[in-house]
C-alpha cells in the first residue's frame, strides 16, 4: 500500500490498465469466441477494418500506457526495469519471429500466425519484469 | 569529432555496429542474395537451422548493441530520445501486424512472412529517432 502511494504514476498506470486496456482485451475476446476471430460474420471491406482495428486496439491502447508511465514516473530505476524488460522482450520477439519466417522458408516448421507475435512479446515482457525486478531485489 | 570523444557510450556502440553488426548484415545479405535466400542449397533437418539462426543472430546483435549503448549512455536525454524511438518501434510493429494478421484472416490481404517483422521493426524505430530527434533540434 506504501508502495503505490509513494508512486503515483505507477498508480495512474494500474488505473489506466484497468479501466482501458481489460475492457478492450475482455471485448476482444468476447467478439473472437463469439465469432470465433469473426468468421461467421464473413466481415468485408469497412466492416474487415473495423474488426481488424479493434483487434489492434489493446496494443495501441497498451503502447500510450506504457509512454505515459515513463513520462510521469520520477523514480529511475523503475523506468530502466521497464525499458530493460521491454528490450529484452522485442529482442527475444525479434529473433524468434525471424528464426520461425526462415524455417518456415524451408518448409520445416510450422506456420506461425503473424498475430501472434504480440503475445509471444506480452509473455516475454511480463517473464522479463519478474526477472529483473527478482534479479534487483 | 568533439562530440563522439565526450560521448563515449555512443562512440563503442558505433564501433560494436561497425564490427559486430555490419558483418553479420553484409554476410546475410551476400548469402540471401547468392542462394536467393538458400532456396538453391535446399537445406533440410539440421542444416536448415543454421541459416536461420544466422538470420536471427543479425536481429540479437543489434538488440545486445543497443542495450549495452543503453546501459553505457550517461546523458539522460539521448536515453530518454532513444527510449521513445524504441516505444514508437514497437508500437507500430505490433499494432501493424496485428492489424496486417487479421486482414489475413478476412482473407482481405495476402500473409506477411514473419521475416519482415525484423526490418519493419528496425525501419519505423530509425524514422521515430529522426523525428524525435527533428522535434528537440
Amino acid at each position: 500500500m506504501n508502495r503505490r502511494v509513494g508512486s503515483p504514476a505507477k498508480y495512474r498506470f494500474e488505473d489506466r490498465f484497468l479501466f482501458f486496456i481489460v475492457p478492450l482485451f475482455v471485448l476482444d475476446g468476447v467478439l473472437g469466441f463469439w465469432g470465433f476471430h469473426y468468421h461467421h460474420l464473413h466481415p468485408a471491406g469497412a466492416l474487415a477494418v473495423v474488426c481488424a482495428a479493434l483487434q489492434s486496439s489493446p496494443i495501441i491502447a497498451f503502447i500510450v500506457i506504457i509512454a505515459l508511465y515513463l513520462a510521469e514516473e520520477n523514480d529511475e530505476f523503475q523506468k530502466s526495469i521497464l525499458v530493460q524488460s521491454m528490450l529484452w522482450a522485442i529482442g527475444v520477439t525479434l529473433a524468434v519471429a525471424t528464426f520461425c519466417g526462415s524455417m518456415e522458408k524451408y518448409s520445416q516448421g510450422p506456420r506461425v500466425d503473424i498475430a501472434s507475435v504480440q503475445f509471444l512479446f506480452f509473455i516475454v515482457m511480463i517473464i522479463a519484469i519478474g526477472a529483473n525486478r527478482w534479479r534487483y531485489r | 569529432m568533439t562530440d563522439r570523444i565526450k560521448n563515449l557510450a555512443r562512440y563503442r556502440m558505433e564501433d560494436r555496429m561497425l564490427f559486430i553488426g555490419m558483418p553479420l548484415l553484409v554476410a546475410n545479405i551476400a548469402l540471401a542474395i547468392w542462394g536467393s535466400g538458400y532456396r538453391h542449397l535446399h537445406p533440410a533437418g539440421v542444416l536448415a537451422y543454421l541459416p536461420a539462426i544466422l538470420f536471427a543472430l543479425l536481429g540479437v546483435a543489434f538488440i545486445v548493441i543497443f542495450g549495452l549503448y543503453l546501459s553505457e549512455e550517461q546523458d539522460e536525454f539521448q536515453r530518454a530520445i532513444w527510449v521513445q524511438a524504441l516505444l514508437w518501434g514497437i508500437g507500430a510493429t505490433l499494432t501493424v501486424i496485428t492489424f496486417w494478421g487479421s486482414l489475413v484472416e478476412f482473407e482481405l490481404v495476402k500473409d506477411l512472412k514473419l521475416m519482415f517483422v525484423f526490418p519493419l521493426f528496425m525501419l519505423i524505430t530509425c524514422i521515430a529517432r529522426l523525428v524525435l530527434k527533428l522535434r528537440y533540434r
